[in-house]
């Protein structure tokens, strides 16, 4: 019997219509991504149905959370914007007497946030970053009982330099939103704590930093 | 004249399958490593600390309040008692419940409801927030946003008083 000869064809598909969508995706995520920064301290953020989105700029952040394998909650403190980094840098050299070098405000500037009581902080600057990773900050001292403006002395426990800096930020730069970001499991005595400094340094306004929950809807919007 | 002859005709063909797999390759990898979903925030706003105005708390009518204290192990626990009535050692009735299906909501909305007979809008009911030093900030959340999904319209956040401490003591938390 005679076979039917078929014709070898070979497929030949054209990618270039494929190239390009996979290419405008590409620059769409390059563009829109926003890198996780690195954070000194893990924190599991509750669920909420609250709407209110963060603002884009001009954040305090205030972070509660537990340091590596540590127990108790430790208080975090950051500011977004480098100018004013910079110039709490500068009033903290100032206050504390200590010198600050390039290499030091070169580290500051990339500090996205810091816990250690304030006088430590050169000692904090020198590290490098290796080292900063690898360091259990302690935490800012926040006794809600503690005068602000007064030289701060005794220990730790006796100081309030969280409402030195929200001062000193808030100073800086008038515009800054604060925001609140806790663990799920931190104890509310802490942030109490907080919030009682946040009223003591006039910052009566504030957010709490939620992830958006799923399900339940406010009664009024059914 | 010899013509030179040009091989194939047309465009050249590049194959472009292993640009497509590098381009989805990287598509995957920053995909993953976006942040997408913005934290979304819940405002609270405390009243002014030194306001002279504040210095006499309003007193508000036992009837439409309802106090709210965060206990530890997800509990809370609600009363509705005038601080006059607990002077007088007059006994109170303080009930518990948790963050589960018919938990705290139902006991709010038991209480707007209650309200509600008694003034004609459940938006009288003031509730009032505390907490014991080792309730979890969870909790602390989660109540705030229980406001919010009930709709009541005042609620404060304010320390602990006298009443709070006798129910702390009744339930053990002073332990100190």
């Amino acid at each position: 019997m005679p076979k039917i000869k078929m014709k070898r064809q070979n497929i030949r598909m054209d990618m270039t219509a494929m190239c390009d969508v996979a290419f405008l995706l590409l620059t769409f995520f390059i563009l829109t991504t926003k890198f996780r920064p690195n954070e000194a301290v893990q924190v599991d953020i509750p669920g909420s149905t609250a709407q209110i989105p963060l603002p884009e700029k001009d954040v305090l952040l205030i972070t509660v959370g537990k340091v590596g394998d540590q127990k108790d909650d430790r208080i975090f403190f950051g500011v977004d914007d480098q100018n004013t980094r910079m110039g709490i840098l500068d009033e903290l050299a100032k206050e504390f007497n200590f010198t600050v070098d390039g290499e030091m405000q070169k580290r500051f500037k990339l500090l996205d946030q810091f816990g250690v009581p304030l006088d430590q902080l050169p000692q904090l600057l020198k590290m490098d970053p290796v080292e900063l990773a690898n360091f259990k900050q302690p935490g800012l001292p926040c006794n809600p009982d503690a005068k602000l403006m007064a030289g701060q002395t005794g220990s730790d426990t006796a100081k309030n330099h969280l409402g030195k800096l929200i001062i000193m930020a808030r100073t800086l730069n008038p515009n800054l939103r604060i925001a609140v970001k806790a663990d799920k499991s931190a104890e509310y005595g802490r942030i109490d704590d907080v919030i009682e400094t946040l009223r003591k340094t006039n910052s009566n306004r504030f957010n709490l930093i939620t992830s958006a929950k799923a399900g339940a809807a406010p009664a009024h919007a059914e | 004249m010899a013509e030179i002859v040009t091989g194939k005709k047309g465009a050249p063909h590049t194959d472009m399958t292993p640009m497509v797999d590098l381009g989805f390759l990287l598509i995957t990898f920053f995909m993953l490593a976006t942040t997408f979903s913005k934290p979304k925030t819940m405002e609270i706003i405390k009243p002014a600390k030194d306001d002279p105005k504040n210095k006499d708390a309003p007193k508000v009518n036992k009837n439409r309040v309802l106090s709210i204290l965060l206990g530890e192990n997800n509990k809370v626990y609600f009363y509705q008692v005038a601080a006059e009535d607990i002077a007088a050692g007059k006994p109170m009735q303080v009930d518990s419940a948790d963050f589960s299906v018919g938990g705290v909501r139902e006991s709010i909305k038991a209480r707007q409801t209650e309200v509600q007979q008694a003034y004609g809008t459940k938006d009288t009911l003031v509730v009032l927030i505390k907490g014991v030093p080792k309730a979890t900030y969870k909790n602390f959340v989660d109540i705030i946003d229980e406001m919010r999904i009930t709709d009541v319209k005042q609620y404060a956040i304010i320390d602990r008083d006298k009443i709070d401490t006798v129910i702390m003591e009744q339930m053990g938390f002073i332990r100190r």
